[in-house]
């Protein structure tokens, strides 16, 4: 990842390019600041600890969706059907809950969101369908089953202690997703860069072909890869249905298109291969900056769609850019 | 591409070959003989089916995914796809529903072709000069054009009252047959025509089978690219016009899903997902397919929802199918060498 672009100028005759390289490399974080204190300035409100507090906990339920889908990406792949996903997963969580208790109902939703992400991995792998559209099917499905599961109907939780997790801080300050989305963060870094798979992971991403070649199990690799986006997605969806206090089908409708543009703002290449998930943590936090600046200055939420997408499209665009200004030198 | 290696992969393996043509032979017929069975069993399972009114409506419900699956083919030939196409038709539908408070018909609807031609131009010349994938550029597309449909209209319905005719667009009939479904005919013959019997098609059909070997071949390809995404926006746009005569209310929600659907009858129809080539008539007919089914549904009182899942796991299938396809392409090419 990081390293790669990093040893690409060591030794070169121009030092500007360093400055460059690390402007382009922290595009992000540097953007985050800038724009976190231009907003603090600016505003009042905006640097009040309820809506700090309020910016960490929106930034954690897209962020650790985008914790594994960095992963995937950097594996070569995509899913579009997290929102279905996300929303099936929460539906099953709040149904359970009065039935078997807080622990096995997460605990259920997360093994369901493992194994959906699991079918994801074998439609595309085994079925030999392009990632985007077999996850477009997969996310009909699940949003259909989550659905008739609910009937159509929102489904509440009352108990407390399982609100706690969507609203209660810990240490007084931070909200617990956000804890959770350190840790997530923390754990998929580590798979990443520290593990074997990881390793296999961005083999696979850069040349599918040459890992093929080179004996990987390209499709269990990949699989795997699913099932971490699949878990991630029914986590973000736990603390989701905690936060609201209920679940529908459609609570996460658009979190596909969310998640991807924060691990592609974030500087992950959609090629694949190489992926930071620094970036993607900034990107989380960044998108929830934006988006809060648009509620403080009343700006409609049909906004967020076009600044998402707006977002998403240039930042795609300046990756181009880069790529091909690399490429010249 | 395929029937040149299909040609060659004939002598060495007859058996992959038979394979092959039977498979061929499925996504031209297959989709017929599916759509007439269903019809029959659907009249006999489902009474109030066979009526002139319900065969009618559900024409007219195809022909309005339909319009935009034959875009979506030409995507697919030239190597992309095109998922903004839900939110084009959605803003379509409010340009012509809000011109028409102030303009004549004809010039409505020009103006909602046009909205459709220029947001399809501008994601293929975001596609093909800066070089990134069409799925995230349209994906990023459809949710822009989304928030632009929600904040002309302010989250609000857009009525058409003033033109009552324009309802004759979706209810009219010429010689029985529903208007929407003419226009579909006029869209696959010109579509069709253009696809196989100008350079244009002929170069999008390169462009889609080996991408490199057409910009040898001296093709510009950024051009062709931008006018295949310029076209998609038509159809989207043709869509909308269509949407909006049928309901004569519009809001920024509309055709939510059209994507998915467009791409599903395109590829049910026989266009491989791999590219290079379009199977237009089959477009219709898988468009007449879907909706035969949805209908079916209706009548027999089964909920959204499975309509839903069942247009999920169509897709799942027919991708299913189209692998198999590729597979049997690859391995006659590879026995061949």
């Amino acid at each position: 990842m990081n390293e790669t672009s990093g040893n690409r100028h060591k030794g070169s005759r121009f030092p500007d390019v360093n400055v460059l390289d690390f402007i382009t490399r922290y595009f992000i974080q540097s953007l985050l600041i800038v724009v976190a204190v231009a907003l603090s300035l600016l505003n009042p409100y905006f640097r009040t600890a309820t809506n700090l507090q309020n910016i960490l906990l929106q930034a954690s339920f897209s962020g650790i969706g985008a914790a594994g889908m960095t992963l995937l990406i950097v594996s070569g792949a995509f899913d579009l059907s997290v929102a279905g996903l996300l929303g099936l997963c929460g539906v099953i969580l709040a149904k359970l809950i009065p039935d078997i208790g807080i622990t096995p109902a997460i605990a259920t939703s997360l093994v369901i969101g493992f194994a959906l992400g699991s079918l994801n991995g074998l439609v595309v792998t085994k079925l030999r369908i392009p990632a985007f559209i077999a996850t477009l099917g997969m996310m009909n499905i699940y949003v259909a089953l989550a659905f008739i599961w609910s009937g159509g109907e929102v489904i509440p939780v009352s108990e407390v202690t399982f609100q706690f997790l969507g609203t209660g801080t810990l240490l007084g300050v931070l909200p617990v997703p956000f804890v959770i989305m350190i840790l997530t963060y923390l754990l998929c870094q580590g798979i990443l860069s520290r593990t074997l798979f990881g390793r296999y992971l961005r083999a696979i991403g850069s040349n599918e072909i040459a890992g093929r070649t080179a004996g990987l199990p390209v499709d269990i690799i990949r699989i795997i890869a699913f099932a971490i986006v699949g878990s991630c997605t029914a986590l973000a969806g736990t603390f989701l249905t905690a936060e609201l206090s209920s679940a529908n089908a459609i609570m996460a409708s658009g979190y596909e298109l969310t998640v991807i543009a924060v691990v592609v703002i974030g500087g992950t290449s959609l090629k694949g291969g190489k992926g930071t998930l620094f970036g993607s943590f900034a990107g989380a936090l960044f998108f929830a900056v934006i988006n809060n600046a648009l509620n403080i200055f009343g700006v409609g939420a049909y906004w967020q769609y076009v600044v998402t997408g707006l977002f998403l499209i240039s930042a795609l665009g300046v990756q181009a850019l880069r790529s091909s200004i690399l490429t010249v030198e | 591409m395929s029937d040149h290696e299909k040609e060659l992969g004939r002598e060495a393996v007859p058996k992959l070959e038979a394979l092959a043509h039977f498979i061929q032979v499925f996504e031209s017929l297959g989709v017929l003989v599916l759509l007439v069975a269903l019809v029959v069993v659907a009249s006999i399972i489902a009474p109030g089916f066979s009526t002139y009114t319900n065969i009618a409506n559900t024409i007219i419900m195809a022909s309005i995914t339909a319009a935009t699956g034959l875009g979506m083919t030409f995507a697919i030939a030239v190597g992309g796809f095109d998922l903004s196409v839900g939110s084009v038709q959605a803003l379509t539908a409010i340009v012509v529903a809000s011109l028409l408070a102030v303009a004549s018909v004809p010039l409505a609807i020009v103006g909602a072709l046009l909205t459709g031609l220029l947001l399809g131009l501008f994601n293929g010349v975001i596609i093909s000069k800066l070089k990134i994938p069409a799925f995230v550029v349209t994906f990023g597309m459809m949710s822009i054009v989304r928030g632009v449909a929600l904040l002309a209209t302010q989250g609000q319905s857009v009525m058409i009252t003033n033109h009552p005719d324009f309802a004759t667009l979706n209810n009219g009939k010429i010689l029985a047959i529903p208007v929407p479904f003419i226009i579909v005919l006029m869209v696959l013959a010109a579509l069709y025509l253009i696809l196989h019997h100008t350079p244009f098609g002929r170069h999008t059909c390169a462009i889609g089978g080996n991408r490199a070997a057409a910009i040898a071949s001296g093709i510009n390809v950024d051009r062709v690219t931008i006018a295949v995404f310029g076209l998609v926006g038509v159809t989207a746009a043709i869509s909308g016009v269509m949407l909006s005569s049928q309901l004569m209310i519009v809001d920024g929600t509309l055709g939510t899903g059209l994507e998915l659907q467009a791409i599903a009858i395109s590829v049910l129809g026989g266009t491989s997902l791999s590219g290079g080539n379009g199977n237009l008539v089959g477009t219709v007919l898988a468009a007449l397919l879907l909706a035969t089914i949805a209908s079916a549904l209706n009548i027999l009182k089964v909920a959204a929802f499975y309509q839903y899942l069942f247009v999920g796991v169509l897709l799942i299938f027919a991708l299913s199918i189209d692998t198999v396809r590729r597979i049997i392409v690859e391995k006659s090419t590879l026995s061949r060498a």
